[in-house]
């Protein structure tokens, strides 16, 4: 049948965010024709095991910085594997796009924008160092809609260092006034090896607890449902191409740093964009890293995904959990409802969703 | 050897002073190593010991020495400790010597310990040897320090010696020293024979070996050996001298110091303090001995992982073969599960003991706080000695309680005078004495052994910018109201983290503690109610708010491994924690009921 779910990593950017450490290249734009046709090279290598793709996902890095041009060029490969409604998704940073540049990706057959806004407010966009301003943000969201796009998501952070109660209603009040269709509202991590981490930015507690839950109650008023831990969406306009992670389905994906999970084995291009592109030139694989997850790692990956969602948890097809003594301990706290089949996280226990995963199940090294 | 060509004697020193490698640096002069063989500090035998700079265990090395009389003389260096828990040591050493070089860093100056040992080596009748360490510092002042030395000891300032033992300038004067100034043995060599047993280790390859100094007769191998206190009898299989390896040489004789091997594969069984002799031709009359060794700081040790209790079990008995002060019995909490009580000379024995019981047996300990051993009278007249708050007896059965009490002596520059007055007031401290030592002040002050045992020597440092030097002494136990602390977590009282407290304590000793427990223990998945108890009456109380946020950030582009990782991570920080009851509670957690001093103080 194939594989339904294919990612695609374009990581160029034109500078590094503040709080970023993901696979992107900052002055390689040089790079971007090259980069494409190892793409090429590499996706029409995993040809054979992609079945009819019910989902595409172009991320980044910022994925519109590869211009509509050679966009078109990558949709124009996929295309054919495309199934009937698919989904395919671009992020899109709001400085690097305009009503043209949206209509020529929806000409390429792109149903989906994922805006990276991060915030409404010029000060936290510049603690972020984000390059986009507010109006820009508004009106890339504005020229996607007018290019026809029917399903827009917004990307938003709380808890950045800098942010108040305040600032934080009026990000909400925005996103809710844009009437975005689905909004992905992160907590701001401050990784490792990011510009935050050295600044030593930390994040309050109790500040982070509340900004959390305020979002979750201000988007479910507004008519969001809270799908996910950190995603919210009208009816209809769940990114399905994240579901199918969450439902630990297999994918595909390509390019550097891009992660690929059949059954029992996932394997990590590495992140190194000549090499990537000198072994693409001379037929070769990528460079690889792969791992085998046996059936118990498998099964700890179902529930650490599966609790994410919104939806009861299917206890009975994903394995039952390490502790199962745990689970009348949780019960007892109305963090958790089960019965044989599923589990269910109260409203309160899916704040905690990570503490509760850690009491039911074992993770070791 | 004739007694007029022996020398016994001891190097004493405050911590940091240069006691080993000057120790190091006279086995070089009378290459009694080579200098291949030549490790820093070769008498300090034990890793953690050379890690921490500090000497545990009492060693005796025998050189030669050529003096410039043209004279060979035999020195026996008997090595000694240099921290205060170790002062009983230090005590025995001496009585195996007729002499002691001094050794006080020309920077430093007199500390607290060279106090103390120098009082100790006075009353033991020793010759003094002073010496003056470290001259090649650019902070060194000569002149000043061997006045005080010299005031100290009641010599000449002309006569302090000036040395570095780094350099090895110097080396020969201070062996000259000793050949001149410290007395020969004045043994019997014809009697029956006597010899004092100073220190035994027990050697994984030879089994128990004792140290010892033989005062008259000689000891020969084979010979049939009686303790005179024990009146155990064993055969002397074996008898030598560490040179600093151990050199077998069939006899000890009058004045002489060295090493006996019998059968015997208990420690215990040939005590430290006894006096040795030959059964066919029998002393009459024992050397004096040590008063006993006691145990003054107890605290419980739980492995984190209960399978590892044997472990633990095996793993003291193991330390306790070479480590005649640990005491350990074992002990059953509500909270902890199986562990055992433990017993220690001091702080830092405690903290010795722990951490090379984490190292060398590669366990994951819970320590909990550590108390003193009280006295109890019962109602019935009967006395019980308290270890542990558990067995402290309800209040209505008793009569009265004892707690023990310290000399304590601080060497402070006089601008800190005041900060250690008010820290030693602030512990239930009695005002002794005060005099100026140098350009110091040496102040003493009687103080509970318990509130010494609290943070009082991190406060100690950190009111005086680490100036302070400290020392101190059991003086016996007075009468004090005290009571039992009890510490409830969500409901549940933790027996692990009772305390004893003096009674008017009690209050501000009880809301520091759930203040700190509070800022300890993370929050967990419900409200965690923190409360501080005398009997049935709550007198302080904070709570751990529930944790009403945790999730894990995104999973990008399906790097599902990534948040496994994180997941692994958090789980593994998880397992350090001890689940007391429903709550997590991490080790620090503990510990921090320690610090009693440092938000007042910070706060200030």
């Amino acid at each position: 049948m194939g594989v339904r779910h294919l990612y695609v990593h374009l990581p160029f950017c034109a500078s590094r965010c503040g709080y970023c450490a993901f696979v992107v290249e900052v002055d390689a734009l040089d790079r971007r024709d090259d980069y494409l046709d190892a793409l090429l090279v590499e996706f029409a290598a995993e040809r054979d095991r992609i079945g009819a793709l019910d989902t595409v996902y172009l991320g980044g890095g910022t994925p519109t910085l590869m211009r509509p041009h050679r966009l078109a060029q990558l949709m124009e490969a996929i295309r054919p594997h495309l199934a009937g409604d698919a989904e395919v998704t671009i992020e899109a940073n709001p400085e690097t796009v305009d009503l043209d540049a949206f209509l020529a990706l929806r000409n390429a057959g792109i149903t989906r924008v994922s805006l990276g806004a991060q915030s409404f407010q010029p000060h936290l966009l510049d603690a972020l160092d984000r390059r986009a301003t507010p109006t820009q943000v508004r009106a890339a969201f504005h020229a996607a809609r007018t290019a026809g796009f029917e399903s827009v998501s917004i990307d938003l952070l709380f808890a950045v260092p800098g942010q108040d109660l305040a600032m934080l209603h009026a990000d909400i009040d925005e996103a809710i006034a844009l009437g975005a269709d689905h909004i992905s509202w992160y907590e701001l991590e401050v990784k490792p090896g990011s510009t935050l981490a050295r600044q030593g930015a930390i994040v309050d507690q109790d500040f982070s607890e509340e900004a959390y839950r305020l979002v979750v109650e201000r988007l479910e008023d507004a008519g969001y449902r809270w799908y996910e831990t950190a995603n919210f969406a009208r009816i209809g306009h769940e990114c399905r191409h994240s579901l199918a992670y969450w439902e630990a389905a297999d994918y595909v994906g390509v390019g550097i740093g891009a992660v690929s999970t059949m059954e029992a084995t996932r394997w990590r291009n590495a992140p190194d964009l000549a090499g990537y592109i000198a072994r693409a030139g001379g037929g070769e694989t990528p460079r690889r890293t792969t791992e085998f997850l046996d059936a118990d790692t498998r099964r700890r990956e179902r529930w650490m995904l599966g609790l994410r969602l919104g939806r009861p948890f299917r206890m009975d097809e994903a394995g039952p959990p390490d502790h199962p003594d745990a689970l009348e301990h949780l019960a007892g706290l109305g963090l958790i409802s089960y019965d044989a089949e599923e589990l269910r996280l109260s409203r309160d226990g899916r704040f905690v969703q990570n503490a509760i995963l850690c009491e039911l199940m074992e993770y070791s090294a | 050897m004739d007694q007029s060509h022996i020398r016994n004697f001891c190097i004493i020193a405050h911590i940091d002073h240069g006691k080993s490698t000057l120790a190091d640096r006279i086995l070089q002069l009378t290459n009694s190593i080579s200098d291949r063989e030549m490790r820093s500090q070769v008498l300090d035998s034990m890793d953690l010991e050379r890690e921490r700079g500090i000497t545990i265990k009492a060693q005796a090395v025998r050189v030669f020495y050529t003096a410039s009389d043209d004279e060979t003389y035999q020195l026996n260096l008997i090595d000694t400790p240099g921290h205060v828990d170790f002062s009983y040591e230090v005590s025995r050493s001496l009585a195996a010597c007729e002499g002691a070089i001094l050794v006080v860093d020309a920077s430093q100056g007199i500390e607290a310990q060279t106090l103390a040992n120098t009082y100790l080596a006075i009353e033991a009748d020793l010759e003094v040897v002073p010496v003056l360490n470290k001259i090649d510092l650019p902070a060194a002042d000569p002149d000043l320090h061997a006045r005080a030395i010299a005031d100290l000891i009641g010599d000449k300032a002309d006569n302090v010696l000036r040395i570095s033992a780094k350099t090895g300038q110097g080396i020969q004067d201070v062996l000259e020293a000793v050949v001149a100034q410290v007395p020969p043995p004045h043994g019997d060599p014809d009697a029956p024979p006597r010899a004092l047993i100073f220190d035994s280790v027990y050697d994984q390859y030879r089994g128990v070996v004792t140290f010892v100094r033989v005062v008259d007769g000689a000891f020969r191998k084979g010979d049939k050996l009686f303790a005179m206190q024990t009146g155990l009898t064993a055969e002397a299989e074996e008898i030598g001298v560490m040179t600093p390896s151990m050199v077998p040489t069939g006899q000890l004789s009058a004045g002489e110091s060295g090493y006996l091997i019998t059968g015997i594969k208990q420690l215990g069984d040939l005590r430290v303090g006894d006096t040795l002799t030959v059964a066919s031709n029998r002393a009459s009359e024992a050397l004096p001995g040590y008063q006993e060794v006691k145990p003054m700081v107890f605290c419980g040790l739980f492995p984190m992982d209960a399978d590892d209790y044997p472990d633990l079990r095996e793993a003291l008995e193991k330390l306790s073969l070479n480590d005649g002060s640990l005491q350990w019995e074992p002990e059953t909490s509500q909270a902890l599960g199986f562990g055992f009580r433990c017993g220690f000379l001091g702080l830092l024995h405690m903290d010795i003991v722990r951490e090379r019981l984490e190292r060398e047996y590669d366990l994951e300990l819970l320590a909990t706080t550590p108390n003193v051993a009280y006295r109890v009278i019962s109602t019935t007249g009967e006395e019980i000695l308290v270890k542990s708050p558990a067995e402290l007896p309800n209040p209505s059965n008793i009569e009265s309680n004892f707690e023990p009490f310290v000399r304590c002596s601080v060497l402070v520059p006089s601008e800190y005078v005041g900060s250690i007055m008010e820290l030693c007031q602030e512990r239930r401290g009695t005002f002794v004495t005060m005099e100026p030592i140098e350009n110091r002040q040496q102040i003493v002050y009687d103080l509970p052994l318990a509130e010494i045992v609290m943070d009082f020597y991190d406060q100690l440092k950190s009111r005086t910018k680490g100036y302070a030097s400290l020392d101190y002494d059991i003086v016996g136990d007075k009468e004090s109201p005290l009571v039992k602390l009890d510490i409830l977590l969500a409901g549940d009282q933790v027996d692990a983290l009772s305390m004893i407290v003096h009674r008017d304590l009690a209050f501000a000793r009880g809301k520091g503690i759930v203040d700190r427990l509070q800022k300890t223990i993370p929050r967990q998945l419900f409200e965690v109610p923190i409360q501080a108890a005398i009997g049935s009456k709550v007198i302080a109380r904070e709570t751990v708010k529930a944790r009403r946020k945790d999730v894990l950030a995104k999973c990008y582009g399906g790097d599902i491994s990534r948040k496994r990782k994180l997941l692994e991570r958090q789980k593994e920080g998880k397992k350090r924690m001890k689940q007391v009851g429903r709550v997590e509670v991490p080790q620090e957690a503990f510990l921090s009921v320690l610090s009693i001093g440092e938000d007042k103080h910070s706060g200030k």
